[in-house]
């Protein structure tokens, strides 16, 4: 183009216009191309989101109920102050301008919040952006009344009515029923909770979270098409929520009320108590089962201390959290009935004779004398009743007395047998499992811990797994101390089961961790000719219309595996244990109506040192035809014989229609730390 | 017989000598380009459809949406008057009053930026007519390419650099008017017309490059210089990351809804009418500059395709207009209308699908918008006029005489 002609020039540059104009349209194409039809369906998402808003209706949530139909849980309509977020709060999560600012600090005052609380509640992912944000409930009327009153002031807050969980008998069964709080964002992320939102309530402890899937119900959604402005202009799809199921529990809700009573009444009045050194009990907390001896049913259940579930709704106060959550105030908020972890001491020993005669050491009838001492290797392990022989004893009298030598003198001889042999069974750890100890028993309530049988196998994963911190300990430990002595002993030889550890295990102690729970299926068993049923609270699972969805049978966990004159033995050695005179647990009943009424059980006092022996009474009535089973345990109770059983005395008392929950007087058997 | 067949034959003569000369008077009627002109009017029809649709929203919907159909079906009545006055007058006559035209457009753009001037989205455009507002940058867009093309038609071919300045100068001046309303996109227009016209005058190869960089040299002092407000400089980058949802409300918010608007119409289109995103307002300025996006949105692929092909149409018979045409101007004309055609199709439809940055520029024909339909059907009557009068040879060389005189013999 250097030289430029006129007839060809203007041709050519015309040419090369051309090519760049059809050179755009190509480009224009293909992204239209690509737009529309390569990439359209990502596009029609996208619209749709944008045109379609999910309002979510929560659906009432189920009631739980006790076995008579008693409402336990229901929901009440609460009065609650609710505000518009689109129209006080930006995109940010920030007021979206000063007159917001204005009605958030009015609000504030109102609610005595601060502003930034407010705005904390109102982003709240709990509801759509569409339905107004519940800020408080339970709120004053006149509270309503002032937002109604000046609602010119109050731009885009409402006042209206919501469901919440009501507790018709209060704190009555806390534990068991559980409570609600917002889905956590963790949670969130995990596949199992895809069809919870953000801000969604959720069960947590007992019944609420175990049955969360039968009492939710399914939330209404309204599929909303709104325009760029977020004006609602028509209604796509609607789907009503679905009314969550009711939950019937095995409660027997009179009971349940006398077994609470009882246990705070026996717990504080054993405080009164005076021990050998003068001090008085301290009893700091404590729990109590009742278990229908042939279904396993849970006919009650405490734990103390308690909480109060109302103080959950609408969500809970971080004060009040943290006291429920407080070891010093011992931890509320636990069931210790199922989820506090104790040596068992001698309500284990049904579990270990039972083992002895298995093992083939003795048979029930087989003696062995009850010595003051047992003495092994230049250590001597004590009878808990010091100083005294008690001549030869067979199984039954050995319950009775809860004679600790008889035990200990068969562990230790289960114990050489065991280490010369070359199989790696495990008598103590294997009869154990059937009574129901060192496992989870599967009851429809959370956080229920599988406790631990020691032997020979578990002292060496033990030890394994924990060797390079205590070798590092030892390490650590000041030369020539007996602490670095027991830790060195321990870094080079923790993996060996002991003697001694056999002989503590045999009791009760030592390294055997048991719930209160446990201890009762494993009676529940022994009243149920050795079947072992599973612990439950839900019976059957009903629509919101009353009819049955589902009906919960009664489920056997296995046989204990002792003949029936073994077992004929060990129930003769309970009943004795409480009705003859000699009898570990005979104070404890005495004016009951054992005539009418025979009552096997058996006591045990824990150490767990430095504190105050634990007190333990599991026991089931009438012996002779067990219709329930009671365990109860009480932390720093002293001894089993003195708290415990007498607390048991009286939950069956009030079973047994002998005397009202006014009536039974808590009375200190005698103090037998056994 | 003779002389009869004589006779015959004079007064056949004599008919075709007047028959020759009511020819020649509407000679260039028989060369109506029909084909640029269908095309024209079919692109107005669709506009109209768009139109109505993008204002097919809100309370009394129907009657707002047919305001605006009716306000652009006048503008398309002065449109076609436009455009038979550019294609009846001699496009001759045209470059004598080239400069005149210049001058009031400078005026009435003078004026947008005067107290008279009205605003709106940030910018100001328009001047009040009473019930009417005129859009002076359409105006000046149609002065210029006169002006210039008349400017370089003079240089026969081969514009020295004293050609190449004084178009320059002639083209800086409303450019600057327009960038100051602020019209980037126009101004825009202005440059990239002026360019075209001096590829197609055979301005020397080393001054178009030389102008070029200094192009982008001045793009770059503008933008250092902060000489683009903050909201423009947002809007020219903001389709960068119009992919990113978060960009919601901000400045890339628009691009992203008309990419959900365009993409969602898939193939063939959610249906006329039946639009989401055009019905639930979620594209903005949609019966303007997003017009295409209703169109991709309800007519699909499809009726994209078909507004695109309509476009190539008018790309297609301009271009055979400049080079049929007889004159360098003709040229110059034709494929400053085709240029400045290209790059606005470009650039508005770009814009709605995420590749070019957002500007004020209407899509041709399609838009709402009067004074712009008015200019474009101008733009086709200049068309026209260059076509129709690609064979008349000069005044002088028509030999009537000779045909007087066998006539007067």
């Amino acid at each position: 183009m250097a030289a430029p002609s006129s007839d060809t020039s203007p041709v050519l540059r015309l040419t090369f216009l051309a090519v760049v104009v059809i050179g755009i349209f190509i480009a224009l194409f293909a992204r239209l191309w690509f737009l529309q039809v390569l990439a359209g369906d990502r596009f029609v998402e996208l619209a749709d989101s944008n045109r379609l808003r999910t309002v979510v209706t929560e659906a009432p949530r189920g009631s739980i109920l006790g076995s008579q139909g008693e409402e336990l849980v229901v929901n009440r309509p609460a009065l609650a102050i609710s505000a518009d977020r689109q129209l006080l709060l930006d995109n940010d999560g920030l007021p979206r301008d000063e007159e917001a600012e204005l009605v958030i600090a009015r609000l504030g005052s109102l609610l005595e919040l601060d502003s930034d609380e407010v705005i904390e509640r109102l982003r709240s992912q709990r509801r759509s952006p569409l339905s107004p944000v519940p800020l408080e409930f339970d709120v004053a009327p006149e509270i309503v009344f002032s937002v109604r009153e000046h609602q010119e002031l109050f731009p885009g807050v409402v006042a209206e009515t919501l469901p919440v969980r009501e507790y018709p008998f209060g704190e009555l069964a806390a534990h068991m029923m559980g409570y609600l709080t917002e889905i956590g964002e963790a949670e969130l992320l995990d596949p199992a909770f895809t069809d919870y939102r953000g801000g969604d309530l959720i069960g947590r402890g007992g019944l609420e979270q175990s049955y969360e899937q039968v009492l939710r119900g399914v939330a209404g959604q309204r599929r909303l098409v709104v325009n760029a402005r977020g004006d609602v202009l028509d209604v796509q799809s609607e789907r009503e929520p679905i009314q969550g199921n009711d939950l019937v529990t095995t409660l027997d809700v009179e009971l349940q009320e006398a077994t609470e009573r009882l246990l705070v009444e026996g717990i504080e009045a054993s405080r009164s108590i005076q021990r050998d050194d003068g001090e008085f009990l301290p009893s700091v907390a404590g729990s109590a089962v009742v278990l229908d001896a042939r279904t396993g049913a849970v006919l009650a259940m405490a734990s103390y201390p308690s909480y109060d579930p109302r103080r959950f709704v609408g969500g809970v106060s971080s004060e009040y959290w943290d006291f429920v959550n407080d070891r010093e105030n011992f931890q509320p908020l636990v069931n210790r009935a199922v989820s506090g972890l104790y040596p068992p001491g001698s309500v284990f020993k049904t579990a270990t004779g039972a083992a002895w005669i298995e093992a083939g050491l003795i048979g029930p009838r087989g003696t062995r004398n009850c010595d003051a001492a047992f003495e092994v290797g230049g250590n001597t392990y004590r009878n808990w009743n010091r100083g005294v022989n008690e001549g030869p004893m067979d199984l039954s009298d050995a319950l009775m007395r809860s004679c600790d030598t008889y035990f200990y003198d068969l562990a230790y001889n289960n114990w050489l047998a065991e280490n010369n042999a070359s199989d790696a069974d495990e008598v103590l750890v294997r009869v154990a499992q059937a009574f129901g100890f060192g496992r989870t028993l599967g009851i429809d309530l959370p956080a229920e811990p599988a406790g631990r049988i020691p032997g020979r196998q578990w002292r060496e994963d033990y030890h394994l797994a924990t060797r390079d911190r205590t070798c590092a300990q030892a390490e650590q430990a000041d030369p020539g101390s007996y602490e670095r002595e027991l830790l060195t002993d321990l870094c080079q030889f923790g993996g060996v089961w002991r003697g001694g550890d056999a002989i503590n295990a045999s009791i009760g102690q030592g390294d055997v961790i048991t719930t209160p729970l446990q201890v009762a299926a494993s009676y529940q068993a022994l009243a149920n000719d050795g079947v072992l049923m599973r612990p439950h609270l839900g019976a059957r699972v009903l629509a919101p219309d009353g009819t049955v969805v589902e009906e919960f049978e009664p489920e056997s966990l296995g046989d204990v595996g002792m003949d029936a004159q073994t077992l004929a033995v060990m129930r003769e050695g309970l009943e004795r244990t409480v009705m003859d005179p000699r009898g570990t647990g005979f104070s404890a009943f005495s004016g009951f109506p054992l005539a009418d009424i025979p009552v096997a059980g058996k006591t045990g006092t824990a150490e767990v040192r430095p504190r105050i022996p634990f007190a333990w009474f599991a026991g089931y009535a009438p012996a002779n035809d067990p219709e329930i089973v009671v365990a109860v345990n009480v932390e720093e109770g002293g001894g089993g014989s003195q708290t415990a059983a007498p607390i048991a005395r009286n939950i069956m008392e009030v079973f047994f229609g002998v005397s009202s929950v006014e009536e039974a007087e808590f009375e200190a058997g005698e103090e037998i730390l056994d | 017989m003779a002389t009869g067949d004589y006779e015959d034959r004079r007064l056949r003569m004599q008919r075709e000598s007047v028959q020759s000369r009511w020819m020649d008077i509407y000679d260039p009627v028989r060369h109506l380009d029909p084909i640029l002109v269908l095309t024209a009017l079919a692109l107005t029809g669709i506009g109209l459809v768009a139109i109505y649709s993008a204002k097919l929203t809100g309370v009394a919907a129907e009657a707002q949406a047919m305001g605006f159909v009716s306000r652009q079906l006048a503008a398309l009545v002065i449109g076609i008057i436009g455009m038979v006055i550019m294609a009846v007058v001699d496009y001759r006559w045209l470059r004598v009053y080239a400069p005149i035209f210049y001058g009031i457009s400078i005026v009435l753009l003078g004026l947008t930026l005067s107290p008279l001037g009205a605003s709106g989205g940030g910018a100001q455009r328009w001047i009040e007519l009473g019930p009417l507002q005129l859009q002076p940058s359409e105006l000046a867009k149609l002065a210029m390419l006169v002006g210039i093309a008349a400017l370089l038609h003079e240089s026969k071919g081969r514009p020295h650099l004293g050609y190449v300045l004084i178009a320059l100068g002639t083209t800086l001046v409303p450019t600057a008017l327009v960038f100051l309303q602020p019209d980037f996109g126009t101004s825009i227009v202005f440059i990239w017309m002026t360019a075209v016209l001096f590829l197609i005058a055979g301005v020397k190869v080393r001054y178009l490059v030389a102008l070029v960089i200094s192009g982008i040299a001045g793009v770059v002092v503008a933008l250092q210089q902060g000489l683009l407000r903050e909201y423009q400089v947002s809007r020219l980058t903001a389709f960068l990351d119009a992919g990113d949802a978060s960009a919601a409300q901000t400045a890339a918010f628009q691009t992203r809804q008309s990419m959900i608007a365009v993409g969602s119409g898939q193939f063939a289109g959610k249906g006329l009418f039946e639009g989401t995103q055009t019905r639930l307002s979620y594209v903005p300025e949609n019966h303007t500059d997003f017009i295409f996006t209703v169109i991709a949105e309800e007519l699909g692929f499809i009726g994209g395709s078909v507004v695109l092909g309509l476009f190539l149409v008018l790309v297609w018979r301009g271009l055979r207009i400049a080079i049929l045409a007889k004159d360098l101007f003709g040229q110059l004309a034709a494929a400053g209308v085709v240029a400045v055609l290209a790059l606005q199709v470009f650039v508005n439809v770009g814009m709605t699908l995420g590749i070019m940055p957002v500007t004020g520029l209407p899509l041709p024909f399609v838009s709402y918008g009067g004074t712009s339909l008015i200019v474009w059907f101008a733009m086709i009557g200049l068309l026209l006029n260059i076509h129709m009068r690609r064979f008349e040879r000069p005044a002088s060389a028509v030999p009537i005489a000779r045909r007087t005189s066998i006539g007067a013999g």
